[in-house]
């Protein structure tokens, strides 16, 4: 505990002091500074995640440095290792700096690491998009400079996954379901998704299901497991995330069955060159690089004056964003994660908008 | 690593007594037997648990574990800790994707670079031993530092896109089978041999432990115990390093998260076998049967069709259950109970 403990002290108080300094100087620009009034060169752009060390974030952080050229700034690129005091500790620090023009797109690392960082934002007036997790009952709405949240449906692309895998398997036939971390919303929204698909495939019969914590090392072992159990009767391999599905391709490989329909979420390169050599069915996006990008995008327009944030639309500001089943027939416009900066206009930042949050 | 002929006999003082001849057979007795009950057990309630096919899947899940906690074995029985495994494992797993055929760049050196990701890996856990020894740093802070380093290093390399290996012998290791079992388990009881022969013949096993029974009569009988325990460290890295490479092997690609949960996984093996944290106590054989009882519990769980919400709860009691059942015998003597 010693080891933590004392440079985060340190960096405590040392946070504190910086709070309470910039607190003198906030007091007057603030009341200066009307939302909305940056010159676009002084808007401060920021991206944080977890890590690069996954493809998808490292990925989510490209597309926020492509947006950032397009408008000739860069982008500071965050990340804390999935640690939440980690990030509340950058996040105290951005917000102890110069916060009138600072635009932060948030990868908030669970639901409870939320409310501070909005908090926060909010009282030091930086304007702020948080992505993924939000806890239910707290609404951008309430708040002046938290423009946006974006979040997935979990059930619809569990679903959209499940269908593929049975019209992959003809429609009948045993399949297994790989789970991700069974206390997540993720994990259980698209399990969710899977048992509607299940409800409109009656042929279709879930043999059984494991949880594999999202892992491609674990989904390999648990799906080798499976494999004895259930033998010849799997059709079909249902997975909750692609590192999973990856890992059950490996598996089925050392097993040496090729008869297999594998489907997965998350569009990571792997499972797409998977896609395009046949071995895997389908995955769902939810392009990456757009996220890292439509963050900033938003924050940068809200900054500028160019979306007033207090007239937006209440499914503007907390919504499901469109995602994209990618199947071998469309794998081709996925294979290299790019961005289009037309999507980053202000004009056009809402156009993902697939529904408000249930 | 020196001939054990010619130290064995002062070893043999020195090394305050190992293996006390006094109720050896029925303290031993407790993690096999267990081994024996609970797969007796799964293999009256599935059919499917006791196919030969589940009993090769159980050895083929086996492997990796069982050569991180045969590399965490000589530190435990030196009385440290090493928490390294994660991180040393990411950046081997790492090293030797980007050396052997891939997609990232034209690497191609087969043996070589697996070699070479070993060799880094033990230089991590050297690294994790000199800063026990020279900076004094306690082992649990200095292990947990070096994989911090290890995730690092395997972040830098990982560099945004994941290697996938394409080179055919290091991917035949998962794929190909010798006798039933793939040639990683081959390797995995390769290495549970050597690290038994390491534990039993040689001064560097036999000072591990008589450094965790009693380190003081070792150092006023003269002996020199710091370079013992970098050699312990290193030797436990590159154990750590081959299993990084195996599941890189089984994987297909370099992974930061290669030794994710093998860390506490090992220690966890380590003591339901029968190796005392407290150090002196145990051995590569005992550790063995422990990731055998680790494997078997999860194999078995999802063959009897335990539900997934129940299974994480179930294996925790069937462990602490395991590991009470084993130190039963030498409850007296077990200094960790407190």
């Amino acid at each position: 505990m010693t080891r933590t403990s004392r440079p985060v002290a340190a960096l405590f108080s040392l946070g504190l002091a910086a709070v309470a300094l910039a607190g003198c100087s906030e007091g007057e620009s603030t009341a200066s500074a009307d939302a909305g009034s940056c010159e676009p060169s002084d808007v401060k752009l920021v991206g944080q995640v977890r890590n690069e060390s996954n493809p998808y974030e490292a990925a989510w952080l490209d597309g926020g440095d492509a947006f950032a050229e397009s408008v000739g700034l860069e982008q500071e690129r965050l990340t804390y290792d999935g640690d939440s005091t980690k990030q509340q500790e950058q996040v105290r620090q951005l917000l102890a700096g110069d916060t009138d023009c600072l635009v932060m797109n948030v990868l908030p690392n669970g639901d409870a690491d939320t409310t501070p960082i909005v908090k926060g934002a909010d009282q030091a007036g930086a304007y702020l998009v948080t992505q993924w997790n939000k806890p239910a009952d707290l609404d951008p709405a309430d708040y002046d400079r938290w423009v946006s949240h974006i979040t997935y449906n979990g059930v619809e692309s569990g679903q959209q996954i499940g269908d593929a895998l049975a019209e992959a398997i003809g429609g009948k036939g045993g399949i297994i379901a790989l789970q991700g971390v069974l206390d997540t919303a993720a994990a259980k929204d698209r399990f969710a998704g899977l048992e509607a698909s299940l409800e409109k495939n009656p042929d279709v019969k879930l043999l059984d299901q494991q949880t594999a914590n999202f892992s491609r090392a674990e989904a390999l072992e648990v799906t080798k497991t499976l494999l004895t159990k259930h033998g010849d009767a799997v059709k079909g391999i249902w997975a909750a995330n692609d590192d999973m599905a990856l890992g059950a391709l490996e598996a089925l490989k050392q097993a040496g069955r090729d008869d297999v329909a594998v489907v997965g979420i998350d569009a990571v390169p792997d499972a797409l060159t998977a896609i395009q050599d046949g071995t895997m069915t389908a995955t769902v996006s939810s392009d990456g690089p757009w996220q890292g990008g439509i963050g900033l995008a938003i924050g940068f327009c809200a900054a500028t004056g160019e979306i007033d944030v207090a007239d937006l639309p209440a499914d503007n500001r907390a919504f499901f964003a469109e995602q994209f089943l990618i199947t071998d027939e469309n794998v081709a416009d996925f294979a290299t994660p790019a961005t289009d900066a037309a999507d980053f206009e202000c004009d056009n930042v809402f156009d993902r908008v697939a529904g408000p949050l249930s | 690593m020196t001939s054990p002929a010619e130290h064995a006999r002062d070893t043999e003082v020195v090394a305050a007594r190992p293996q006390p001849r006094r109720g050896v057979s029925l303290r031993d007795a407790g993690p096999p037997a267990a081994l024996l009950v609970v797969v007796a057990v799964f293999a009256a309630l599935s059919p499917q648990f006791r196919s030969v096919a589940n009993f090769q899947n159980i050895a083929d899940a086996a492997a990796v574990l069982a050569v991180v906690t045969c590399g965490i074995t000589f530190v435990l029985m030196m009385g440290s800790i090493d928490l390294s495994a994660a991180g040393v494992m990411g950046a081997s797993a790492l090293a030797v994707a980007l050396l052997v055929e891939n997609n990232r760049n034209g690497n191609d050196l087969g043996l070589l670079g697996i070699a070479i990701a070993v060799l880094l890996a033990a230089g991590l856990g050297a690294l994790s031993g000199l800063a026990l020894v020279l900076l004094k740093v306690p082992s649990f802070m200095a292990t947990l530092g070096v994989s911090a380093v290890g995730l690092g290093v395997a972040t830098l390399m990982f560099n945004g896109v994941q290697p996938n290996i394409s080179d055919t012998m290091l991917e035949g290791w998962a794929t190909g089978r010798f006798l039933g079992f793939s040639w990683l388990t081959w390797i995995a009881v390769g290495c549970v041999l050597a690290g038994w022969l390491v534990q039993r013949y040689t001064r560097l096993g036999r000072y591990a432990y008589a450094i965790g029974g009693a380190e003081e009569v070792l150092a006023l009988s003269g002996v020199r115990v710091a370079p013992y325990k970098v050699a312990v460290f290193t030797l436990a890295g590159a154990f750590y390093g081959l299993g990084g490479v195996m599941v890189t092997s089984q994987l297909g690609a370099g992974l930061v998260q290669a030794g994710k949960g093998y860390d506490f996984a090992a220690i966890t093996a380590a003591v339901v076998g029968g190796t005392l944290l407290t150090g002196g106590r145990g051995g590569v054989l005992h550790s063995a049967v422990g990731v055998l009882l680790i494997v078997v519990l999860t194999n078995g769980l999802v063959q009897i069709g335990i539900s997934p919400y129940w299974q994480g709860g179930v294996q925790g009691l069937i462990v602490v259950a395991a590991v009470a059942a084993a130190v039963i015998p030498q409850r007296r003597r077990n200094q960790v109970v407190k």
